[in-house]
């Protein structure tokens, strides 16, 4: 396998990787800087104590109210849980959802598979090329938070952060093989894209407030269930289990997708 | 052994019957035209060679590999070249790094040379290209790692006159050199110049399978004469003779010969026709009202002996006989709409002609 497909397809990725990753720096940056003015102001003052103890328990936890009076928990609530898990989950559901659809519908896979190349190993590539952007953003995000955190002299703790950022990556892959399977799955390139970020959304919310119901177990279903910054940087506890069921439900993914994409007619 | 064969190949798009049990053999060596209107089936018949869609029943082989069998096809496209319809490049690189990426995947010995006789700017962004200059790197992309067969569709389109006639010299260079192509095209003036064999596909179905030369005997002559004295359509209405126009005539029968036929698209130009030097007088006179003689001008299938009798009892001023153009051989066999077969693949994308084409005539 020479991985030429990858390699070609990584390298239309890394400029939107070099963004991506410049907006989370930023972003960290931000937290990090505001974070003394927001546990130590707001997250201790009596309205937002009122707040917090009026809102309905499960909304509170989706947006990560509890943890604001620390650095830590900020960045584990707000930056991690939203910015990272959902926001970042969101952009490669969607990327993913249209690396197939869209070269089917620009006759671009005509191109591609005219040459000598077989139909799996496209599909295995372009997904392996999600991982320009994840990687990179990976390594420039926690960087520039631990910089800013010791210009600024805040604490945040170093081991929780890189294994936070390592579990972090079956998640990711994860969101991607979900957009990944819709690609293959639907016809039109925008649907795909657009049912790849309604479906992560609704992914979120629905682990966000079904847990407090009868059924709370169908959250296991949505990725985020098995990947949660609260736990890893606040608590210390490490779901090594949950990043193996990632990765074990990306490879299944990935695999059908493969699988679909070979059989189909290409129009 | 056959370069492409099929046999009883179909493909059905759930109603539409888009092939339906074709059966033909493309020998080494040879340049095979693929003609038809737009609508007929061409490019399904390619894509299903090119193994991106499976065949609904019927099989197919190209350079001896079973079009579905995966495995096969991958060895088969080592040694295949594709001109696509329509060209999906990616719009944001530069001509140089996607034949870089093309060469990665499929070998390159020859894009220098290509470059240098058909030149796309390689230095710009795709998304900046033309049609002529995309085509030109599609071209490129075709022939870089030196297939023994090269596929495709509607390869001039976009093309300038000047680049079509260096594409067509180049074809004929290759098929010296032993490639094969299969190639198709709704313009029948490039089929005629440059292909051995034709197959005919209207509706899905194969038609005809020839020739060009025998193509063009069963088409005959086209006969433009201009006599002294005024004379009626009906004087020429001689065993053999077809469409008989009379410059000037109300009831000159060209917009029905138009009708059902499929003709070039709009880069075609006029000096492509072998018959092309009648026209222009045959308009001039028209708008002259007859006043250096009468021209006639019409098809002749029937025996020259008669033909030439017929016209001894003019006074000629002119005569003109060359071989019929394609375009009214073509619509004289399969121009007549039928309606059974019309209604099969009726009601869809498959439609006839656009209305711009016949225009064209």
């Amino acid at each position: 396998m020479t991985l030429d497909v990858f390699r070609y397809e990584g390298e239309q990725r890394i400029a939107a990787a070099l963004g991506l990753s410049a907006a989370f720096g930023l972003m960290g940056l931000a937290f990090v800087a505001t974070a003394p003015l927001v546990t130590s102001d707001v997250a201790t003052s009596a309205q937002f104590e009122q707040l917090t103890t009026q809102l309905p328990q499960p909304f509170v936890q989706a947006f990560g109210l509890e943890s604001l009076s620390s650095a830590e928990g900020l960045l584990a609530g707000e930056f991690y849980t939203l910015f990272w898990s959902l926001f970042f989950g969101i952009y490669l559901a969607y990327t993913a959802a249209g690396s197939i659809a869209d070269d089917v519908e620009t006759d671009r896979m005509d191109v591609l598979l005219s040459a000598p190349i077989s139909r799996g190993a496209v599909v295995f590539e372009k997904f392996l090329a999600l991982l320009v952007p994840i990687v990179t953003a990976s390594v420039v995000t926690p960087v520039v938070i631990v910089l800013a955190a010791a210009y600024i002299d805040v604490t945040v703790p170093l081991a929780e952060l890189a294994v936070l950022h390592a579990l972090s990556i079956p998640y990711l892959l994860c969101c991607g093989a979900i957009g990944l399977a819709l690609s293959v799955s639907l016809d039109d390139a925008d649907t795909a894209r657009n049912a790849a970020i309604g479906l992560l959304f609704a992914l979120y919310l629905f682990q966000s407030f079904v847990p407090v119901t009868d059924v709370g177990w169908l959250a296991n279903v949505a990725p985020m269930a098995h990947f949660d910054p609260n736990d890893i940087l606040l608590d210390g506890v490490y779901d090594v289990a949950g990043a193996a069921l990632l990765l074990a439900a990306t490879v299944v993914l990935v695999g059908l997708s493969r699988l679909r994409f070979i059989r189909m007619d290409i129009q | 052994m056959a370069a492409i064969t099929t046999e009883g190949l179909t493909k059905h798009y759930g109603d539409v019957r888009a092939n339906e049990e074709l059966s033909f053999e493309v020998r080494e060596g040879e340049v095979f035209g693929y003609l038809g209107p737009n609508g007929a089936g061409k490019s399904t018949t390619i894509r299903t060679l090119m193994g991106f869609q499976s065949p609904t029943s019927g099989s197919a082989t190209v350079l001896g590999h079973d079009v579905t069998d995966r495995k096969a096809m991958i060895e088969a496209k080592r040694h295949l070249g594709y001109v696509p319809a329509e060209m999906g490049f990616d719009e944001d690189v530069t001509g140089n790094r996607f034949l870089r990426y093309q060469a990665s995947l499929k070998g390159d010995s020859r894009s220098e040379e290509l470059l240098e006789l058909f030149d796309p700017p390689m230095d710009r962004e795709i998304g900046e290209y033309s049609t002529g200059n995309k085509r030109k790197l599609a071209i490129v992309l075709a022939f870089m790692h030196d297939p023994d067969l090269v596929i495709m569709d509607k390869p001039t389109s976009g093309l300038d006159p000047l680049m079509q006639e260096r594409f067509y010299e180049f074809i004929r260079d290759e098929q010296a050199r032993g490639k094969t192509f299969f190639f198709s095209s709704h313009i029948l003036s490039e089929v005629q110049k440059i292909c051995d064999r034709v197959g005919v596909i209207r509706n899905g179905h194969l038609v005809e399978l020839e020739d060009v030369e025998t193509l063009l005997d069963r088409g005959g002559k086209r006969v433009s004469v201009r006599v002294a004295d005024p004379v009626d359509r009906e004087a020429f209405a001689i065993e053999g003779a077809h469409d008989v126009s009379v410059a000037g005539d109300e009831r000159s029968p060209q917009p029905t010969t138009a009708d059902g036929g499929e003709s070039g698209d709009g880069a075609r130009t006029a000096s492509d026709r072998p018959s092309s030097a009648d026209e222009p007088s045959g308009n001039g006179n028209s708008s002259s009202g007859g006043r250096d003689g009468t021209s006639v001008s019409f098809t002749f299938t029937g025996d020259y002996n008669d033909l030439l009798s017929h016209l001894v009892a003019y006074d000629i001023l002119d005569l003109d006989i060359a071989d019929a153009p394609l375009e009214d051989v073509f619509m004289r066999f399969y121009g007549e709409v039928d309606p059974d077969t019309e209604s099969a693949a009726g009601g869809t994308a498959e439609a006839e002609s656009s209305p711009e084409e016949s225009a064209d005539v």
